[in-house]
């Protein structure tokens, strides 16, 4: 129980930093656990960045098979999307880096 | 006649139907299927099929021959059969030389007599006839869809060694299980999978008739989702994920920030593009423009740079809604992790007292500590622990001392100090851990902790199964007027409340760990030994302002010279001294202010910095000792109340009485010259003698 009051605060704390614009966490299904934008937008999200971690995963293991891929980061023009990947969900924040 | 070639397979269809419609024997069955052996592929189907219906015999059950049988001697008889005729086609040539080739030529001489005759004749009647055509009949025969499947798959690095460490790991469990009864381990993650198998097949099933069932069906999903959910939200490494998210997320905000305190590079963000309305022309001739502006800006900036006095510049400051209008009374950097600094909150007077707070910070997460101690007393002191840099030591305005793992994420001290006998009764203004070397038995060095409190007390404290306690030096109170010989000299007949002299801070030697130095609140600093529990070695007396003692706040060695400490006092002063001399040697009151907290410079052995109240001022005596380098004026309402230098960078920790720690980068220092570490008296002896006074 602690743990979950850990996590929730986390969880609030993250979405209430300056700059962060959405933050999602993702089932392996796509389904969102918890989300702070609109449905359509997760679903989507998730669907692509699954697809765009699988891949990265992949080409991390084939390059060493014991080495394993823990974070992603894709900085575009707009903002930056950080994926930490795992088999079973996707923690997904959309953050604007403002100077 | 002519007969022309027959083409055998077509013979064998001939012979085919006329087999098949008698009975026949196995012996003709396979004469015929041998000859259908010869014919081409296409009729192969259709003989298959004809005489899967005429096989009658029925393959007698294979008895299984052993060994013995194989090895055993078989007798085959050979017969001769009678001569099959399989064949027969008549010749239609005759050899000239034959018998019969005389019948034959007068034969064939006869048919051509008749043919000639044909012509004109009137036995030879030419008539016509129609043969009737049977309607064809098309036959279409259309076999079942031959459905085509594409199953591919890529085999990658990755993958293959995925299968062959579940190979391996498969075989290991089946050893375990072999060896294990019951193991409760495997039989949990696959009551888990079954479960979520479940859960797939429900969802499948979903299309099942009745509605009860659905609406059965669909409530076990949604709940199975829900914990599933759930599970994820609770997972260590959900918790992790987060954890590691959080910082990043910090490193993007505060990258320029940080970057500086590590002194790396600025990344600048490359400028927006320019909105494409304007002209191709326009737009190259502004972006030149802007490329010479930007070179003079910096051509500028450098020569500003080497004009522009050194300053301290606001990084970022250590806050967050918990520490919002608490007192900072404490700061200290961990010994192993540069990055990892803890701060005590709490207030210093009497009746200001509130609730406390111990927060350990991490420089990669500015916003939130990473752990946090909370407690109803006000936060004294604070130090982390050398030999063991998880431990956490923290005083309390009440005199109980705590120890802390902060690698542990739970809030239960460790070991405290509330039950020990000979807990302090005052608060505990200052905490050290000090190595000190066995010496004899050549052991690694026992570390201990020593504390400081308002009861007059320097206490020694060792862990051993709990804290035990070891009083140092029990202060006394020395009156103004009594000779320097010391303490042990007390007037008679004086009413005195205490015997005990609150002591407010101590510093041990940086080489010899022997020696130390106590400043009390009587305005006095006192070096005393170990050895000596009951006598100083020397006192100090400087800080006085009229006939009122100021409290000493802070004494500290400086780290170059062994000879030379620096101490500083509610009575607006700061005095630097040297070991043999009882006189001070430098003193500076640079303001109406109480000064709360002096440091030396880790880099310099001329730079120290002091915080007053209104102000910090750092100071550099190889420039000048009449002012300070660096001041920088609190906002108003806020006092300044501790500093700490940072050890490998430029930077400097102010904590102030809102609750903040802000950090501050040195910026243009003058550049330390190679004696700046080296002998610091003469400097200031000779600058000495140019003072009145």
């Amino acid at each position: 129980m602690i743990r979950k009051t850990e996590v929730e605060e986390t969880l609030k704390r993250i979405q209430s930093h300056k700059g962060v614009i959405g933050t999602m966490v993702v089932n392996a299904e796509g389904i969102p656990i918890r989300t702070t934008l609109d449905n359509s937008t997760t679903v989507q999200y998730a669907g692509l960045l699954h697809q765009l971690t699988i891949k990265a995963k992949s080409t991390i293991r084939d390059i060493d098979p014991q080495n394993d891929l823990t974070f992603l980061r894709i900085r575009s023009k707009k903002h930056e999307i950080m994926v930490a990947p795992d088999k079973e969900y996707l923690l997904i924040v959309i953050q604007n880096p403002c100077e | 006649m002519y007969q022309n070639t027959i083409n055998p397979s077509v013979m064998g269809q001939f012979t085919r139907s006329v087999l098949g419609s008698s009975t026949v024997s196995k012996s003709s069955i396979s004469t015929t299927e041998s000859i259908a052996g010869d014919l081409e592929e296409p009729y192969k189907g259709g003989k298959l099929a004809s005489f899967t219906d005429l096989r009658v015999m029925r393959a007698a059950p294979e008895t299984v021959l052993t060994k013995e049988d194989l090895e055993k001697n078989v007798e085959i008889l050979l017969t001769e059969t009678d001569t099959l005729r399989f064949f027969d086609l008549p010749t239609v040539m005759v050899s000239v030389e034959s018998e019969d080739a005389e019948k034959v030529t007068q034969r064939n001489k006869k048919y051509e007599i008749l043919c000639k005759n044909r012509l004109g004749n009137d036995l030879y009647v030419e008539r016509m006839m129609q043969t009737f055509n049977g309607a064809p009949k098309n036959k279409d025969v259309q076999c079942d869809k031959i459905i085509m499947e594409d199953q591919g798959i890529m085999a990658t690095t990755w993958d293959l060694y995925d299968s062959y460490s579940a190979l391996e790991l498969s075989s290991l469990a089946v050893k375990r299980s072999a060896i294990e009864s019951s193991s409760k381990a495997s039989v949990l993650p696959r009551e888990r999978d079954q479960r979520l198998l479940g859960s797939t097949t429900d969802k499948n099933s979903e299309a099942s008739s009745l509605m009860d069932i659905e609406n059965v069906i669909l409530t076990k999903v949604h709940e199975d989702e829900e914990d599933h959910a759930d599970a994820i939200l609770k997972s260590d490494k959900f918790l992790q994920d987060l954890f590691f998210m959080e910082r990043v997320i910090m490193e993007n905000i505060f990258q320029p920030k940080l970057a500086a305190y590590r002194q790396l590079p600025v990344l600048k963000e490359p400028e927006p593009e320019e909105p494409k309305e304007f002209l191709e022309g326009e737009k190259v001739g502004e972006v030149e423009e802007e490329v010479k502006k930007e070179e003079e800006e910096e051509i500028e900036i450098n020569a500003e740079q080497s004009t522009i006095p050194a300053n301290l510049e606001r990084l970022w400051s250590f806050s967050c809604d918990l520490t919002k209008g608490l007192n900072v009374s404490s700061l200290a950097w961990n010994k192993i992790n540069p990055d990892l600094l803890a701060v005590g909150y709490g207030h210093f007077g009497f009746k200001e007292q509130k609730r406390g707070l111990a927060c350990c910070w991490s420089i990669k997460n500015p916003m939130w500590p990473e752990r946090v101690y909370p407690s109803p007393y006000g936060v004294t002191a604070v130090d982390f622990s050398i030999g063991t840099p998880n431990l956490l030591a923290v005083g309390y305005y009440n005199g109980t001392i705590m120890i802390y793992n902060v690698q542990s994420s739970n809030n239960v001290p460790v070991l405290d100090s509330s039950e020990s006998p000979q807990k302090h009764l005052g608060p505990v203004w200052q905490l050290q851990w000090i190595e000190q070397d066995r010496g004899t038995t050549g052991d690694d060095k026992r570390e201990f902790l020593v504390s400081i409190s308002a009861d007059g007390r320097i206490s020694k404290w060792v862990i051993r199964k709990g804290l035990y306690c070891h009083d140092l030096m029990r202060l006394k109170r020395t009156t103004a007027g009594s000779n320097v010989k010391g303490g042990d000299k007390e007037k008679k007949g004086e009413a005195l409340l205490s015997r005990q002299a609150p002591g407010m801070c101590f510093a041990f030697h940086p080489k010899d760990t022997n020696i130390y130095l106590t400043g009390t609140e009587e305005g006095h600093i006192h070096k005393c030994s170990c050895s000596y529990n009951e006598q100083y070695l020397e006192t100090y007396r400087g800080h006085k302002v009229s006939l009122i003692m100021g409290p000493v706040y802070k004494v500290t060695w400086n780290p170059f010279c062994p000879d030379i400490f620096l101490s500083c006092s509610a009575d607006w002063g700061v005095i630097i001294w040297q070991q043999e001399n009882l006189q001070p040697l430098l003193s500076f009151y640079p303001t109406t202010h109480v000064v709360y907290d002096i440091t030396w410079s880790p880099k310099s052995s001329y730079i120290f910095a002091a915080a007053n109240e209104s102000r910090v001022e750092i100071w550099d005596l190889h420039v000048s000792i009449l002012d300070p380098l660096i001041v920088n004026v609190a906002n108003p309402g806020i006092k300044f109340t501790t500093v700490l230098f940072a050890k490998h960078t430029d930077c400097l920790l102010v904590g102030d009485s809102d609750g903040q720690v802000a950090v501050y980068e040195l910026r243009n220092m003058p550049s330390a010259s190679d004696s700046g570490r080296g002998d610091i008296i003469n400097t200031l002896l000779g600058s000495k003698s140019n003072q009145p006074g």
